[in-house]
C-alpha cells in the first residue's frame, strides 16, 4: 500500500515534470508574448527592456530551468498580464469552478443514477424507453446550444433566473463561494445543469447497463430466493456491484469539468478558471498557463487517486499495488 | 389429537400438482414444463435429474417464485403446508423463502464484494427477530454446525478468501438460519472436486437427520442421486418421464430416457472384466431399445512404437507480492512428471484441481515453457527444435479444450476454422481444404454441408466434435485432449466418447486425456497416471490403478466418486479435509521421489520418510 502511494506519487511528479516541458516548448513556438503586451509603437529600447524584464532573452533550456528553481519554491511566475503571482490569479477563480463542478457532478448522479437504476430494472417500461431516448440528446447535443437554450427559456422568455454571473457570494476560508447564498444559487442553477446533462445522460447509461448486467448474477437469484426484500436486493446487492464503472466515469467527468468547462463559463459569463484560460491563451500570458496545467494534473491525479482507494472500498477483490501471478 | 397428528405426518410436506412454467420469448409464450406433479414427505429426499435444458432447475425457481413475473407464467399448484405457493401474496412468499424453503446454489453464488458475515447477519435479521449482535453469535453458531474451522475468525472474510467447499459450507449454513422445513439445493456440488463434493453431500445428510428437514436435490449426475434421494424424478425436455423410488428406478428403469440415461452413466468397477476402453452401449431416447451394444475398443500390442515420451518435466510459476514486488513464493505445477504414450494408446492424467494435470498438457503442447526436462515427440526432443521443426511437430500433436465455445472463433464458418490449420501449415489449396474439411466432418458425424454454418447454430456436443475435427484436419498422432467432455451432459458425453473411441481405432491416434472424472477415466483409458500436487504418485495399467490402487491418494480419489447404485447409499465416510496448494517457499527443494513397481508397469511412489 505504501509502496503503491510512492509509486502514484512518482508518476504524478514525472506528468507533472512532462507536463511542463511539453507546455513549455510548445508555447516558445507560438508567438512572441511580447507582441501582443506591447503596444505596436514602441520603440525597440522599450521591447529590449520589457523582454529582459521578463526573462524573454534567456536560451529556453535556461527559462525552463529558472522556472523550476522558482516552482520548488512555490512561485510559477508572474502573470503578464495582471501582474500578480500567476498561481494566486488562478486560486481567486478556482472556487467559481469548483462549486460549479461539484454541483454538475452531484446533480448529474442523483438524477442520473436512480433513473439509470429504473431503466435497468424496467427495462421494457415505455418510461424507460423515452429515458433511453432522451439521454441520445444529453449526449448528442452540443453543450453552447443548450446554454444558450436555457437563458433563451429560463432568462429571457420566463425571466426567472439571470442569464449570467455569480450573483452575491459570501466568505468560507478567505474564498468568495456562490452556494452560500440565495442568489448566489439562482445564478448557479443553469449553469450547473448545462454541465451536467452530458454527464447525466452518461451516468443514467452506464448504470442501466450495469444493472442489466448484475440482474441475471447468481448472487441476485441467491438474494431474492434467502427471502430479502426486494428493496433490499437493489439497494445493496445490485448497486454496490455496478458502482466501479459508475466512479470511474464520475471522477473522469469531474476531473473534466474542473478543467474543461470553458465553455458553458464563457456562455453564463462565469468568472472561473475555464475563462480565465482562454483569456490568457489569447494574450499569451505563459505563467498562467503553464500554472495553470500544471494544477490540472495535480486535479487528475488527486482524482484518480481517490477513485482507486473507493475501488478498494467496493470491491475487495481489487488490491492495490499487487500484482497477481500472471498465468 | 393423536390421529390427527399421525394425519399431518402422513400428508406430504410439499405437493407439486400439474405444475406448467411458460416463459414468453419475443412476444411467444413457450412452455418449458408440462404438468409436473410430484410430492415430498417429511425428512425425504427428492432427486430431480435430467439433462441441460430438462427444466428441472425451472421446477424449483417456479416453486419459489423467483423466475422474472413479467415474462414468465406459472400454473398449477404448489402446496406446502396445506397453502397453495402459488397463490399466496408476495410478501407473504417472501418471508417463505429463507425462512420454511430455503435454498442453496452453486457455491459461487454468494455476493462477491460482500463478507459472508453480512449475508449471515442480512439473512437471519430478514426472518428472525434478532440484534445484529444476535445475529454474529448466531452465524458463529452456525458456522460450527456446518464445520467451518475457526469461525468466528472467518465471519469477515469475503467469498473469493474461502475455498470452493469452505464456500457452500457457508452456503449451507445460511439456508440452515431459519431452520426449514425444505431445503432446495440446485447443483450444489457440480464445480466440486470429487472428494469435496463427498464430504458436502455428507454433510448435507448428516444435517437433514440433525435438522430433520426434506431435500429436493437437482443434480444431472446420476451417482449423486444414487447417494442421495429417496426418490427421484427423471426430466426430460420439461415433462417428468419418469418418478419413483430411487432403488427401483436404477434397478428397472420403465421410460426409455431414464434407460438411455442409465446407460450412458459410466459406473466406477464396472471395467474391471475388459482389457482396453470400452464404447458406451447406445440406446434410442424413444423407444428404448438397444441400437448399439457396448463394445470394446482396440488394445495397443506392447511393440507399438512410443509417440510421445515426457521425462523428468519440471514446470513453476513464480509468484510475486510484498511491499516491494519481489519474489515470494512458487507454484510447483509440475513437479518431476514422466510418462511415454504408445501409438493407439490412451494414457489419462487425473487429479483434483491445482495438481498440474492441464498445465502438464500445456506444457508439452508448448504453451507453457518448462522450467526443466524433455518432451520427445516421436523420437525428437521438442525443446531443441526450430522453428520451423517445431511447427512440423505441432501439427503431429494437437489439442482440444474443455470450452468448445471459447475455442472456436464466433465470427467464423466452422468450415472456415477447421481448414485453417491446414491452409496456415500450407498442407494443400483451398479445394483440397474444402474436401477435407468435408469428410472430417463426416468422420465426427456431423453432415458436411453444415460447414458453411457459424458456432453458436451448434450445441455444445456438436461443437466438441468440430473441435476434434479441426484437430484432426492435421492428421495428428497425439491428441491432448483437456477436460474436453467434462462440460457436456451424460448422454452427449457418453457420444463424444463413443466418437473419440472409434477414431482412435480408425487412426491409431494416441491420446492423452486429461480430467477430473474417474469413471469417464477407467472408461477410455488403457493406462493411468494420478497427479497429486504436481506429482505423479501412481502410474500403471488401468486396471492395475482401479483394480488395485497403491497410493493413499489414489485410493483417497476412489472412494470419493459417487456411486450410481443407490444400495451402497452413505456408506463411505470421508475425513473433512480440504485440498492442499502446490504454493512453495522460495528456497523450497522438491524431495526425491522413489517409486516401486507394485506389478509389470505399476509403479507407486513412496510415502515421505
Amino acid at each position: 500500500m505504501i509502496l503503491w502511494l510512492l509509486k502514484r506519487l512518482l508518476q504524478a511528479v514525472l506528468v507533472m515534470v512532462a507536463m511542463s516541458i511539453i507546455v513549455f516548448v510548445g508555447l516558445n513556438v507560438i508567438g512572441n508574448p511580447v507582441d501582443i503586451l506591447i503596444s505596436p509603437d514602441a520603440d525597440q529600447a522599450e521591447r529590449l527592456r520589457v523582454i529582459a524584464e521578463l526573462g524573454l532573452d534567456q536560451p529556453l533550456v535556461w527559462q525552463y530551468v529558472e522556472f523550476l528553481k522558482a516552482a520548488l519554491q512555490g512561485d510559477l511566475g508572474n502573470s503578464y498580464v495582471f501582474n500578480q503571482p500567476a498561481l494566486q490569479v488562478i486560486l481567486q477563480r478556482m472556487p467559481a469552478t469548483l462549486e460549479l463542478a461539484v454541483i454538475a457532478v452531484g446533480f448529474a448522479t442523483l438524477v442520473g443514477l436512480p433513473l439509470g437504476l429504473y431503466a435497468g430494472l424496467r427495462s421494457q417500461s415505455w418510461l424507460a424507453k423515452f429515458l433511453m431516448a432522451g439521454s441520445i440528446l444529453g449526449f448528442s447535443l452540443p453543450t453552447f446550444w443548450i446554454g444558450l437554450m436555457l437563458i433563451m427559456v429560463f432568462a429571457v422568455q420566463l425571466g426567472w433566473l439571470p442569464s449570467g454571473g455569480r450573483g452575491e457570494t459570501a466568505s468560507l476560508f478567505g474564498l468568495q463561494w456562490s452556494f452560500l447564498t440565495a442568489d448566489g444559487w439562482r445564478h448557479l442553477l443553469l449553469p450547473a445543469l448545462n454541465l451536467s446533462l452530458f454527464k447525466m445522460a452518461l451516468i443514467m447509461r452506464l448504470t442501466r447497463a450495469g444493472v442489466r448486467e448484475v440482474l441475471p448474477q447468481d448472487y441476485i437469484r441467491y438474494a431474492r430466493a434467502r427471502g430479502l426484500t426486494e428493496q433490499r436486493v437493489i439497494s445493496l446487492h445490485v448497486l454496490k456491484n455496478i458502482m466501479i464503472p459508475i466512479v470511474t466515469v464520475i471522477g473522469i467527468e469531474f476531473g473534466s469539468v474542473i478543467a474543461f468547462s470553458v465553455v458553458t463559463e464563457t456562455i453564463f459569463a462565469w468568472p472561473g478558471m475555464g475563462k480565465l484560460i482562454i483569456d490568457s491563451i489569447n494574450v499569451l500570458d505563459r505563467p498562467i498557463i503553464v500554472a495553470y496545467l500544471l494544477l490540472i494534473v495535480v486535479v487528475f491525479v488527486w482524482i484518480n487517486f481517490a477513485v482507486d482507494v473507493v475501488y478498494t472500498l467496493l470491491d475487495p477483490r481489487v488490491r492495490l499495488g499487487q500484482k497477481g501471478s500472471a498465468r | 389429537m393423536v390421529q390427527a397428528k399421525a394425519q399431518r405426518d402422513s400428508s406430504p410436506l410439499l405437493a407439486v400438482r400439474n405444475l406448467r412454467t411458460s416463459f414468453q420469448v419475443e412476444g411467444r409464450w413457450t412452455r418449458v414444463l408440462n404438468d409436473v406433479s410430484f410430492e415430498i414427505g417429511n425428512r425425504q429426499t427428492l432427486a430431480v435429474v435430467g439433462e441441460s435444458g430438462s427444466g428441472k432447475s425451472v421446477t424449483a425457481m417456479s416453486i419459489m417464485r423467483l423466475l422474472p413475473p413479467a415474462t414468465s407464467r406459472i400454473e398449477g399448484e404448489v402446496l406446502f403446508g396445506g397453502r397453495d405457493l402459488l397463490k399466496l401474496p408476495s410478501e407473504e412468499m417472501r418471508r417463505i423463502r429463507g425462512g420454511d424453503i430455503a435454498m442453496i446454489f452453486q457455491e459461487t453464488s454468494l455476493n462477491p464484494v460482500y463478507t459472508i458475515g453480512f449475508h449471515m447477519v442480512e439473512t437471519l435479521r430478514q426472518h428472525r427477530n434478532l440484534s445484529a449482535a444476535e445475529a454474529r453469535r448466531e452465524a458463529v453458531a452456525l458456522l460450527d454446525k456446518v464445520r467451518i474451522p475457526s469461525a468466528a475468525s472467518r465471519l469477515d472474510d469475503y467469498a473469493h478468501q474461502f475455498s470452493g467447499g469452505m464456500r457452500q459450507r457457508v452456503m449451507i449454513a445460511i439456508a440452515l438460519a431459519c431452520n426449514p422445513k425444505l431445503l432446495i439445493a440446485d447443483e450444489p456440488t457440480t464445480a466440486l472436486d470429487v472428494t469435496i463434493q463427498a464430504q458436502i453431500l455428507q454433510t448435507l445428510r448428516d444435517l437433514q437427520a440433525e435438522e430433520e428437514m426434506s431435500i429436493l436435490f437437482i443434480t444431472h449426475d446420476m451417482g449423486v442421486v444414487a447417494e442421495m434421494s429417496d426418490r427421484t424424478i427423471v426430466m426430460y425436455h420439461g415433462d417428468a418421464v419418469e418418478e419413483g423410488e430411487t432403488r427401483q428406478i436404477f434397478a428397472a428403469p420403465r421410460a426409455p430416457y431414464t434407460r438411455s440415461l442409465l446407460a450412458a452413466v459410466p459406473r466406477l468397477g464396472e471395467m474391471a472384466e475388459s482389457p482396453g476402453p470400452s464404447r458406451f452401449p447406445v440406446i434410442d431416447r424413444a423407444t428404448g431399445a438397444v441400437v448399439a451394444p457396448a463394445a470394446s475398443g482396440s488394445v495397443p500390442d506392447g511393440s507399438a512404437p512410443i509417440i510421445l515420451q515426457v521425462e523428468d518435466l519440471v514446470t513453476r510459476f513464480d509468484i510475486h507480492g510484498g511491499a516491494l514486488g519481489g519474489l515470494t513464493g512458487r507454484v510447483h505445477a509440475v513437479e518431476k512428471v514422466s510418462f511415454d504414450i504408445r501409438e493407439g494408446e490412451t494414457l489419462s492424467l487425473v487429479g483434483e484441481s491445482g495438481c498440474g494435470k492441464s498445465t502438464t498438457g500445456r506444457t508439452i503442447m508448448g504453451l507453457t515453457s518448462p522450467n526443466s526436462g524433455s518432451v520427445r515427440m516421436e523420437g525428437r526432443e521438442v525443446g531443441s527444435l526450430g522453428r520451423r521443426e517445431l511447427r512440423m511437430t505441432r501439427r503431429r500433436m494437437q489439442m482440444i479444450f474443455q470450452d468448445p465455445v471459447s475455442s472456436l472463433n464466433a465470427r467464423m464458418t466452422v468450415g472456415t476454422a477447421i481448414a485453417e490449420p491446414f491452409l496456415v501449415h500450407k498442407l494443400g489449396g483451398k479445394a483440397q481444404a474444402r474436401d477435407k474439411v468435408a469428410d472430417l466432418l463426416e468422420r465426427v458425424g456431423l453432415r458436411p454441408d453444415m460447414a458453411n454454418r457459424y458456432p453458436h447454430e451448434f450445441s455444445g456436443g456438436q461443437r466438441q466434435r468440430i473441435s476434434l475435427a479441426r484437430a484432426l484436419i492435421l492428421d495428428p498422432k497425439l491428441i491432448i485432449a483437456d477436460e474436453s467432455v467434462s462440460a457436456l451432459d451424460v448422454s452427449v458425453k457418453a457420444q463424444v466418447i463413443n466418437l473419440m473411441l472409434d477414431l482412435q481405432s480408425q487412426l491409431k491416434l494416441s491420446y492423452l486425456f486429461i480430467s477430473h472424472d474417474m469413471a469417464v477415466v477407467e472408461r477410455v483409458s488403457h493406462r493411468v497416471a494420478v497427479m497429486y500436487l504436481g506429482e505423479i504418485v501412481e502410474i500403471g495399467a488401468r486396471a492395475a490403478i482401479f483394480g488395485n490402487p497403491q497410493h493413499p491418494y489414489t485410493r483417497k480419489l476412489l472412494s470419493a466418486v459417487p456411486v450410481a447404485d443407490p444400495y451402497q447409499r452413505g456408506q463411505r465416510r470421508i475425513e473433512v479435509s480440504e485440498l492442499k496448494s502446490p504454493v512453495r517457499a522460495v528456497d523450497f527443494v522438491p524431495p526425491n521421489r522413489e517409486y516401486r513397481e507394485v506389478s509389470a508397469g505399476h509403479w507407486v511412489q513412496l510415502a515421505d520418510n
